[in-house]
């Protein structure tokens, strides 16, 4: 595992051009009273991974659905490669196409079988007649099963979602958003909940796909070491603020933004064992 | 037995017995009637045996009628359960639907055919409209009902990559909510069976044309052995159809059943 060492100096040269989320003084809510955001700012840079790390209820998920214009703030600015998510938005609506969400809960389609669930992420590449009579070419569904393999679910493409396990269904879940083809991946705490081992073996497979595709990844952790462990950026978030942003630059913890609290205070609180 | 409850049931008997005063349903009637029964009985074992395939034919045609009803109206239901649903449209395309909808259940099947007989005259092509008017009001209640209830996290997923509200419907909610729909449909063709077989007595075709014009002249034994030949088939129809829920639908039910998580 990483040894965390805390350096006070911030560094900005970590920030290249390229920014490929924008978020400026943004507040969301899901009724008139309370925010489940207040005032995020972030900018994400491209085929970077981004973690972000909080409490439940923290805002974590709110944040994502954000992202990929299944929510509108109430408040702020957000801007994905310059355009404003909004389902709504024909301009937007295209980019969805490749903007690979995971959420929480899944989304499977529980009686029909893995390999059409995979299938799925290819459906915007179809024409009308091929949607019609849901005919997927041989193309795609060649590249289906190579992801599916890639994940390791080889041998259960015909298995209905319903008859595999928990980690099986994160796993065709992610293949689903990787047979977009995605630029940016957006994934909500897909593996919490899982043992160490799997849960690595699943990160790394992401990390690896980031890498030769030059994919830009936010991911939503409960756990602040794995979130260090992967990320280039963790951003922690607490009652709808971002209370701190940090940038994990080899062995080092570089600190973007403090708030009340001190870093060491924050990393203690969010760790899993917190006398690391 | 609290006294309250026993209050509850004494109003209960009372209105029972008030209502059956008013409506002229006088149990000792029922009771002296039975031995009627017993004539029809000898007037079915005297009917010659050549109505059996005249009456098999009737039932056949009247399977026909329902068959046709059933799948046409299915087939416009369809869509139109997809429109009405709330989960999938703005309250702009669904309330004026529903609207419509309500309008078109507020009539019984019979009240249809009479409809229809008046509009195209007697004959089966009127019992088939009555039945498509009856099966798109039923069933595309029941169908919205359905797809209303199905989990929204799949319809969110599937949404957030962009697809058109086609591929939604095609590729998440059909699949979702299949085995309520399909049972549904299953259930519908069953039900109008049944009601083909007394659209007849408004003249619009099938079974029950037969039964009528032989109660209207007295021959009781034919109008029996019809109304058996009615009850055998939807006996059949019945079981069969339970067969087939059982194997394709609860099956897949069940699957439905298992959490994400
Ligand atoms: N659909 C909703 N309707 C109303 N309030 C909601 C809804 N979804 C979330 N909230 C509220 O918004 C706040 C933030 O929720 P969010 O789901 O973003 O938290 P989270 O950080 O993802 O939590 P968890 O780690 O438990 O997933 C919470 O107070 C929650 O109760
Ligand atoms: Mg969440």
């Amino acid at each position: 595992m990483k040894q965390i060492q805390m350096t006070t100096n911030p560094s900005f040269s970590l920030i290249s051009t390229k920014k490929v989320i924008q978020m400026s003084d943004v507040w969301s809510s899901y009724d008139s009273k309370n925010f489940a955001l207040e005032g995020i700012n972030l900018s994400i840079d491209r085929g970077t991974i981004y973690s972000i790390v909080g409490q439940s209820g923290s805002g974590k998920s709110t944040l994502l659905k954000l992202m990929n214009g299944m929510m509108v703030p109430g408040k702020g600015i957000i801007k994905i490669d310059y355009v404003t998510p909004d389902m709504n938005n024909k301009k937007f609506k295209t980019m969805m196409h490749t903007i690979g969400y995971i959420p929480q809960s899944l989304g499977l389609i529980k009686n029909i079988t893995v390999l059409d669930n995979i299938l799925i992420g290819a459906l915007p590449r179809l024409n009308k007649i091929q949607s019609l009579l849901k005919k997927f070419p041989e193309n795609e569904v060649k590249e289906a099963k190579r992801i599916l393999q890639l994940v390791g679910l080889t041998g259960k493409e015909n298995r209905k979602v319903y008859m595999i396990s928990g980690g099986e269904k994160r796993r065709v879940a992610i293949a689903r958003a990787l047979m977009q083809k995605p630029t940016i991946l957006l994934a909500d705490e897909i593996v919490s909940e899982l043992d160490h081992v799997t849960a690595h073996e699943i990160m790394d497979l992401i990390i690896d796909v980031q890498k030769r595709t030059n994919l830009t990844a936010i991911m939503v952790h409960h756990d602040m070491q794995l979130a260090l462990e992967y990320a280039n950026r963790v951003a922690v978030i607490k009652d709808g603020k971002k209370i701190l942003e940090i940038g994990v630059e080899g062995d080092n913890i570089v600190d973007f933004q403090t708030g009340d609290m001190t870093t060491e205070e924050i990393m203690e609180m969010y760790s899993d064992d917190p006398k690391k | 037995m609290t006294p309250k409850n026993n209050i509850i049931i004494g109003i209960i008997v009372a209105l029972l017995v008030i209502a059956s005063y008013n409506v002229d349903a006088n149990p000792i009637d029922f009771v002296e009637g039975l031995p009627n029964l017993v004539i029809i009985l000898e007037e079915i074992v005297a009917v010659e045996p050549k109505y059996i395939p005249t009456a098999l034919w009737a039932m056949f045609e009247t399977i026909q009628m329902a068959f046709i009803g059933t799948v046409v109206g299915i087939a416009i239901a369809l869509p139109l359960s997809m429109l009405a649903a709330r989960n999938l449209n703005s309250k702009f395309v669904y309330a004026p639907i529903r609207a419509l909808l309500a309008a078109i259940r507020t009539f019984p099947s019979i009240l249809w055919a009479l409809l229809f007989v008046i509009m195209v005259g007697t004959g089966t092509f009127a019992g088939v409209l009555a039945i498509i008017m009856y099966t798109i009001g039923f069933i595309t209640k029941l169908q919205y009902e359905a797809i209303e209830t199905i989990d929204s996290d799949p319809m969110d997923a599937v949404g957030s990559i962009g697809v058109s509200k086609i591929q939604l419907i095609s590729y998440v909610v059909i699949p979702e909510s299949a085995s309520h729909l399909l049972s549904q449909m299953l259930y519908m063709f069953d039900y109008n069976i049944r009601q083909t077989s007394i659209l007849g007595l408004v003249g619009a075709g099938g079974i029950g044309f037969y039964i009528i014009n032989y109660i209207k002249f007295f021959e009781y034994g034919k109008a029996a052995i019809f109304m058996l030949v009615v009850l055998i088939t939807v006996l059949i129809i019945d079981w069969v159809s339970v067969k087939i829920r059982d194997k394709y639908i609860i099956k897949s039910q069940h699957g439905m059943d298992v959490p994400t998580k």
